[in-house]
């Protein structure tokens, strides 16, 4: 109905009975659109083919019968209502008044169908001429040619503009519109002061060179260009690119003009002599979702990711949609399915981006980018002083070894001649072990068990463990788990979670003992008692024998080093005929925490931590010739273990090897074009696997031709933004007049084609695209054109009137009003209660969002999801983590997209989720404490009045109204009284904020509550 | 009173039927709402009113089980006694010509299952002994064995299955129904997603809405924490401090409605109502301890415990209170590994849930109305798998295959106790009655009361479906 509306709106003066119908500009036009796909030159239901007079008119079953509309067939199926099995289109949107009234009169006059029908060009694909700016009666209120166009057509439909909104309520929305952040309390009143003539002009050029401009622009520039800080796909890990989100932030802010925007970041690695910044910009095409699932085609994935190129290209630049000519030809558009591969041959010789994870692998795959490796200003000092420190260490280490080597003699004497310790600590010879999350795993040369990623896939979150030992040792008195580090573990181990955090818990370890012959399982063994090395605290090792598998054994931060834990049975075990003992480590934490590497191990006699292991003691007996080399080695290594300081000096340089690891020198994924050109053809219906006619690249023939040029992404590029293109320009302005307006000119701004909406002011379209390329291609000058028209201006009160002639505002009787986007809406909230960071640029941002949402997921590196620290938690939306199988759900909430296809225009809606989430998520309700702070501390000595009035103007940047301030002292004073017979209660809403200084409790909880209510306002999260 | 706000308390009901989903824009209305405003029923709008089908429903609801990373057709359904005498020996050669492999290389042997297989019910439905309560069901439920898709990797075919399309960005198959249909439910979302295990690979785009207006995309109500994200007050906030608090916001947004006119703010206003009630009604739903110890016992369920058990029990409770579309994942299939031990694992995580949920809801006599679609997005290959290099070390499993698959479906107007679709001796191709994902999605649309080829939604200048343009109604499985 919007759509029809717009058209009844557009055609209304076209279809007026007594005009006569033009066949080629009218009738022909509305056939191809509604008609064409199942009765034109491609497909001919019911034999009807209505792109040809001789079957249109035909005599035979005939659908028209010239003068006599009611009788003719076609015009009673377009008539019938929706839903009506036999209607035509039969899918869809039933045509609308206007159309009918059309094909009505058409047929009533004669269906006139000239021999030589000349078909309009359709209106997008002719370069747009500027057209003369309407003279309009009222010749006042225009403040720039835009107006004179919205003027004009007011007129014809004998509406009014409206006033100019008030002066704090354009600021506000100005504000939001350029740098999506509201005016502060002193911006809100240096402009209600500055009583110039120009006031307006100077905030609005004071807004456009904020360096917040660009963060609230690039928002929908990330949206086409599918930013995301993930792979997609199943695995979804973590990829670098954000150095590309920051050069479309300092693109925006530098005006970077827009055809320049385009050609760097389709094609900067082919620009002379391209600079790092120019290779970075072609990042918008690395930004495709990448499948490295194990066992995935290679070949296919690259061809998909070129097919996301030309897609996302044609609706970015062109308004097309390109998509519908990779099976066949278009239904539509004149795009042939020849021409949709031709501009695949652009995108075709580049590397592919996926490799196998290792050179043996036979499925497993890893992202191979190419990324460009940037200088890392940021962390230099740091790791130049972790770097010296390790030089430390290990010079301390080595000459410590070598001091230890030289009394290792003496002390394998002692070994010797003290004999058998009590406490004897025997390695067990493992039979067989078992993960049940299926992960593989090695037994090494000193009898421990290594877990190995596999190539299948990634590290399982949970686990459990189960080992069969056979053993002949009696009197055991007790089992020890050694928890190992080992190279090819994350983080160096002992867990197998991830490089921060290689921790593992162990819920419960559970021994069972059978005889030997036994086929069943045994009894299990009770323990006395746990000791470990270390435990982390809440994680004490006893968890682990409780028989509660919620508690456990971790070790955080102890990480990168041995441990231990001995549990000590309640009487001794084992039996000389043999015993089978099955030890059960059940892991279930999640998020991949389970233990790397282990071994178990008998001990007998007195439980001693320091006991000397058996093998070592026997390998001590030997004579030193005797030793094999590897024996010698395991002999040295274990002198070398027991040592304190060793054992001290090489944790710490793990851990200082660790933070260095945790820099990531930042680097971000480019195009760059390989040496050889790869061969293209047409694929058979699409597939990849059917390739068909050898095509060279080239651009449709319906738009402006190919310049000269090498046959690149380069060339492509500057066709794109080539004045001869009818649609870049008119595509580009209609999507900003969307961001500013609610609604494009073109309401379809992703289709400027035969199937898309036709422009509901054709002409101001057109003059706007002329001036885009006559200013340079600034868009800073195209929105400050936008911002400072009267069009613009105008109150957005909604009258009677104009809700029952115009709705929707297609014809902008009125100025915008619609809610913020997710990013707006959550900058916004920090801005006005004072916790927003402005500090700009590099590597993602983790605020607040509920546990569970990352650390559970089928494929792909278990990554924990660490809420960011400090100030990074209150930065801009802009830099939150984009993670696109599970995307961050407070923004989802918001109609923000998971980011894996190319969006040109989000969802607005309206729902009880979005409610949820401005009243619950902590983000907000620590907005909204902060905010009560800000209160309090502004106004020190104010009236509670005065202080409503201050939140007011913080949130709305408005005064509120008596009733307004009526409604949120009632709020005040009943949360006050709450509070006050409920102390406790606020105090637990409210724990984790300080109060402020001579504030109560209660006092808080009511000023809380007051700016909890502004925050959630429908006013607060629309700009107005 | 305000004359502009006299006017708009009678304009916004006719006001809100008049937006459109094209516009979706402004007074999309959230999925979770057919609240009185739309009750009317005449309405072209896009919100989440219920909608007419386009031809008589056989189902009013579906709950769909998704087996995510794909179970063995040939260890559960499809007997195939000819791959016994072929156990261990090397596949034909015609098996590997011209096909891709996720892990498979070389040239395989083929295995048969290790586990028995026996005829159950009056139907005679052929069921492996790892489905013993699900045997118990067989009479009443569609066994299909001649599923196909086009993907052959996780991600891409989780994709294709539900939203008819390999790769993301397409709506899913709930988005769809919602879209065609709208809520029956005042208080509830129409489309609840319910994970046991692991997030599937392909992620939230399995119940994201694509291109769709972001009111259809399936809520997931979550195991642990808030059922739904942000559903709870925070600690010591009590229901009347939320009441106090909602008041003011009301009355302010009253305030503003009256000043300009914008009837957003009156959809605004109804949705803080609902997410009140929200608050009481998804916590109620949630709560399983109510149920009568023997309908938890015949789940299988545990009060407070996260199991695929618990969830089909939901998926009832769900159901009755007229929620649209239930969509159970439950991981952990993906057996390229030691079948021998980790399929039987996976079959008791979910035999006896999903048959107690069959015989419930027939019990409940709303097996009628309600379709019960069970399997994963392929099946897996009759040669066996053994991880390169290590074949002493690595117990067999099976690869991915997507030429042959076994799904099964109760109720909602399919054929019981039928088996439907053969596949050959070694359960590799299909040789009877083919049922790729297209037909089987344009099925389910169909017995929603959906035309799979009329379901459709302008974007970029086409119309849309789930179904591509491919899908034959699979008329033998309809009763």
């Amino acid at each position: 109905m919007s759509r029809s509306a717009i058209l009844s709106l557009v055609l209304v003066g076209a279809s007026s009975l007594s005009a006569a119908v033009d066949f080629g500009r009218e009738v022909q036009p509305l056939f191809a659109r509604h008609c064409y796909e199942c009765h034109g030159a491609q497909k001919q239901k019911g034999k009807l083919r209505l792109d040809q007079r001789s079957s249109a008119l035909r005599v035979e079953e005939a659908v028209i019968f010239p003068g006599k509309p009611a009788e003719s067939e076609l015009y009673r199926r377009v008539t019938l209502p929706k839903g009506h099995e036999e209607i035509m289109p039969n899918r869809g949107e039933p045509l609308n008044k206007a159309e009918t009234e059309l094909l009505r009169d058409w047929i009533a006059q004669g269906a006139a169908w000239p021999d030589n029908v000349v078909s309009a060009k359709h209106w997008a694909y002719v370069k747009p001429v500027r057209p003369t700016v309407p003279e309009t009666k009222n010749r006042t209120w225009a403040e720039n040619e835009i107006d004179q166009f919205v003027l004009a057509r007011l007129d014809k439909e004998t509406l009014h503009p409206s006033p100019e909104a008030d002066r704090a309520t354009l600021l506000r929305r100005v504000s939001l519109d350029l740098i999506g952040l509201p005016p502060s309390p002193a911006e809100a009143r240096a402009f209600l002061a500055d009583k110039s003539s120009d006031a307006y002009e100077k905030l609005v050029d004071r807004l456009l060179n904020s360096p917040q401009y660009g963060e609230r622009w690039a928002r929908p520039w990330l949206d086409l260009a599918r930013y995301a800080d993930s792979s997609g796909y199943q695995r979804d890990n973590l990829w670098d690119i954000w150095p590309y989100r920051d050069w479309v932030i300092n693109a925006l802010n530098h005006d970077m003009p827009f055809d320049q925007f385009t050609i760097e970041q389709i094609a900067g690695d082919l620009l002379p002599d391209a600079t790092a910044e120019q290779k970075v910009a072609t990042g918008f095409n690395r930004c495709v979702p990448t499948n490295v699932e194990a066992g995935s085609d290679q070949e296919e994935t690259r061809v998909n990711q070129i097919i996301d190129r030309v897609n996302t290209l044609g609706s970015v630049w062109l308004g097309s949609t390109l998509g519908c000519a990779q099976c066949h030809n278009h239904k539509y558009d004149p795009i042939s399915q020849k021409e949709y591969y031709q501009l695949f041959a652009f995108f075709n010789n580049t590397a592919k981006e996926t490799d196998k994870r290792t050179p043996n692998a036979t499925a497993a795959l890893k992202f191979s980018g190419p990324y460009l490796n940037l200088p890392d200003t940021q962390n230099e000092p740091r790791r130049n002083e972790l770097q010296k420190q390790i030089d430390d260490l290990t010079q301390r280490i080595d000459s410590r070894s070598e001091e230890l080597q030289k009394s290792q003699p003496s002390w394998e004497e002692k070994v010797r001649t003290r004999g058998l310790q009590s406490g004897q600590v025997q390695a067990l010879d493992i039979t067989d072990f078992d993960a049940e999350s299926g992960s593989s795993h090695r037994i090494l040369e000193d009898k421990s068990v290594l877990l190995i990623k596999d190539e299948n896939d990634a590290t399982p979150p949970r686990d459990t463990y189960t080992v069969t030992v056979q053993s002949r040792i009696v009197g055991i008195t007790a089992f020890k788990l050694e928890v190992l580090t080992d190279p090819s573990l994350p983080g160096g181990g002992p867990g197998r979670g991830d490089e921060k955090n290689p921790n593992f818990v162990l819920n419960e370890f559970v021994v069972t003992m059978a005889p030997a012959a036994a086929t069943n399982a045994g009894s299990k063994i009770k323990f006395r008692k746990a000791t470990a090395s270390f435990s982390q605290s809440k994680f004490q090792v006893g968890g682990a024998i409780d028989d509660n598998p919620r508690s456990g054994w971790a070790v955080r931060p102890e990480f990168s080093k041995n441990h231990w834990a001995i549990f000590e049975t309640e009487r001794p075990v084992g039996s000389a005929e043999g015993s089978t003992f099955t030890f059960r480590l059940e892991q279930n934490n999640g998020a991949g925490r389970t233990i790397g590497r282990l071994r178990l191990s008998a001990i007998t006699g007195t439980v001693n931590t320091n006991a000397i292991p058996l093998d070592i003691v026997e390998i001590v007996r030997q004579s030193p010739t005797d030793r094999p080399p590897v024996r010698q080695q395991r002999l040295k290594n274990y002198y070398l273990s027991i040592d304190s300081s060793l054992e001290k000096w090489r944790s710490e340089r793990s851990k200082l090897q660790n933070e260095i690891k945790g820099f990531k020198s930042p680097r971000t994924l480019v195009m760059q074009e390989m040496s050889e050109t790869r061969k293209s053809t047409v694929f058979t219906r699409g597939d990849f696997l059917q390739p068909g006619e050898p095509v060279q690249s080239g651009t449709p023939a319906v738009l402006h031709s190919l310049n000269d040029g090498p046959p690149n992404r380069l060339t492509l590029a500057r066709w794109l933004v080539d004045t001869n293109n009818p649609l870049m320009a008119r595509v580009t302005v209609n999507r900003w007049w969307a961001e500013f307006f609610g609604h494009g000119l073109v309401a379809t701004s992703e289709d400027f084609g035969i199937k898309g909406d036709l422009p509901t002011h054709p002409e101001l379209l057109d003059w706007l695209a002329c001036e885009f390329p006559k200013n340079g291609w600034s868009m800073k000058k195209m929105h400050r054109l936008i911002v400072t028209s009267a069009t613009y201006r105008q109150s957005s009160v909604v009258t009677p009137e104009l809700l029952e002639k115009d709705d929707q505002n297609k014809l902008y009787a009125r100025g915008p009003r619609f809610r913020m986007d997710a990013e707006m809406i959550r900058d916004n909230a920090l801005a006005v209660s004072g916790l927003l960071s402005l500090k700009q640029g590099g590597p993602p941002i983790h605020p607040y969002q509920p546990a569970g949402i990352w650390e559970s997921k089928v494929g792909g590196d278990a990554i924990t999801y660490d809420i960011s620290e400090g100030e990074d938690r209150y930065r801009r939306g802009i830099y939150i983590v984009w993670k696109r199988t599970s995307p961050y759900p407070s923004f989802i909430n918001f109609d923000a997209t998971d980011r894996n296809a190319c969006t040109i225009k989000r969802s607005r809606s309206n729902t009880p989720l979005q409610a949820l989430t401005l009243l619950n998520d902590p983000v907000y309700v620590e907005a909204a404490a902060a905010l009560a702070r800000r209160i309090l501390a502004e106004q020190p000595s104010a009236s509670v009045e005065e202080r409503i009035q201050n939140a007011f103007l913080l949130c709305l940047a408005r005064i509120p109204s008596a009733k307004e301030l009526n409604i949120l002292k009632k709020l005040y004073d009943e949360q006050l009284s709450a509070a006050k017979s409920n102390p406790d209660s606020a105090r637990k809403t409210l724990a984790d904020f300080k109060v402020p200084a001579q504030t109560s409790l209660p006092e808080f909880s009511a000023w809380h509550a007051v700016a909890w209510a502004l925050l959630n306002l429908n006013e607060t999260i629309t700009k107005g | 009173m305000n004359p502009i706000h006299e006017h708009l308390l009678g304009q916004t009901r006719r006001h809100f039927l008049k937006r459109s989903g094209l516009a979706l824009g402004a007074a999309a209305l959230g999925s979770l709402l057919n609240d009185d405003l739309f009750a009317s029923g005449s309405s072209s709008s896009p919100g989440i009113a219920p909608h007419l089908p386009h031809f008589a429903p056989r189902a009013k609801q579906v709950i769909y089980l998704h087996m995510v990373g794909a179970p063995s057709h040939l260890d559960l359904f499809d007997y195939k006694p000819v791959l016994e005498q072929y156990d261990g020996k090397p596949c034909p050669q015609e098996f590997l010509d011209g096909k891709r492999f996720a892990f498979l290389r070389g040239h395989p042997s083929l295995a048969a299952s290790r586990f028995k297989f026996s005829r159950h019910g009056q139907s005679g439905q052929e069921i492996s002994e790892l489905l013993p309560n699900l045997a118990r069901v067989a009479d009443d439920i569609a066994i299909v064995k001649s599923l196909r898709t086009d993907e052959f990797n996780h991600g891409p075919a989780q994709l294709f299955l539900h939203t008819g399309f390999g790769r993301p960005g397409r709506p899913s198959f709930g988005s769809w129904v919602n879209y065609g249909l709208g809520s029956e439910n005042k208080n509830l979302p129409a489309y609840v997603v319910l994970l046991s295990g692991a997030l599937a690979g392909a992620g939230t785009s399995l119940w994201s809405t694509g291109f769709l207006p972001s009111v259809y995309q399936g809520i997931q109500f979550r195991s642990t924490g808030d059922p739904v994200v942000f559903l709870s007050n925070p600690e010591g906030h009590s229901r009347a401090d939320r009441r106090r608090l909602l008041d003011a916001v009301e009355a302010l947004n009253q305030q503003q409605l009256a000043a300009v006119g914008d009837p957003e703010i009156a959809t605004r206003i109804s949705q803080y109502e609902m997410a009140f009630r929200m608050q009481m009604s998804v916590p109620e739903l949630v709560d399983i301890s109510k149920e009568s110890p023997q309908t938890l016992a015949m789940y299988g369920a545990q009060p407070g415990k996260a199991s695929f058990a618990n969830n089909c029990l939901l998926a009832r409770r769900l159901i009755e209170r007229g929620v649209r579309v239930v969509q159970l994942f439950d991981s952990d299939w993906d057996h390229h590994r030691d079948i021998a031990t980790a399929l039987p694992r996976k079959c008791r995580d979910v035999d006896q849930g999903m048959a107690a949920l069959v015989q419930d809801l027939k019990q409940r006599g709303l097996l009628e109305e309600t379709l019960v679609v069970w399997g994963g997005e392929f099946g897996r290959t009759p040669m066996q798998q053994t991880d390169s290099g290590d074949s002493q070390k690595t117990k067999p499993g099976r690869d991915h295959h997507k030429d042959a698959f076994t799904m099964w479906m109760a109720g909602g107007g399919v054929k019981p106790g039928i088996t439907y679709g053969k596949t050959d001796d070694f359960g590799y191709n299909i040789v009877e009655k083919p049922v790729h994902v297209h037909d089987l999605n344009a099925t389910v649309l169909h017995l929603l009361g959906l035309d799979h080829e009329r379901l459709t939604y302008k974007y970029q200048g086409r119309e849309f479906r789930l179904t591509d343009v491919h899908g034959e109604l699979v008329k033998g499985l309809l009763a």
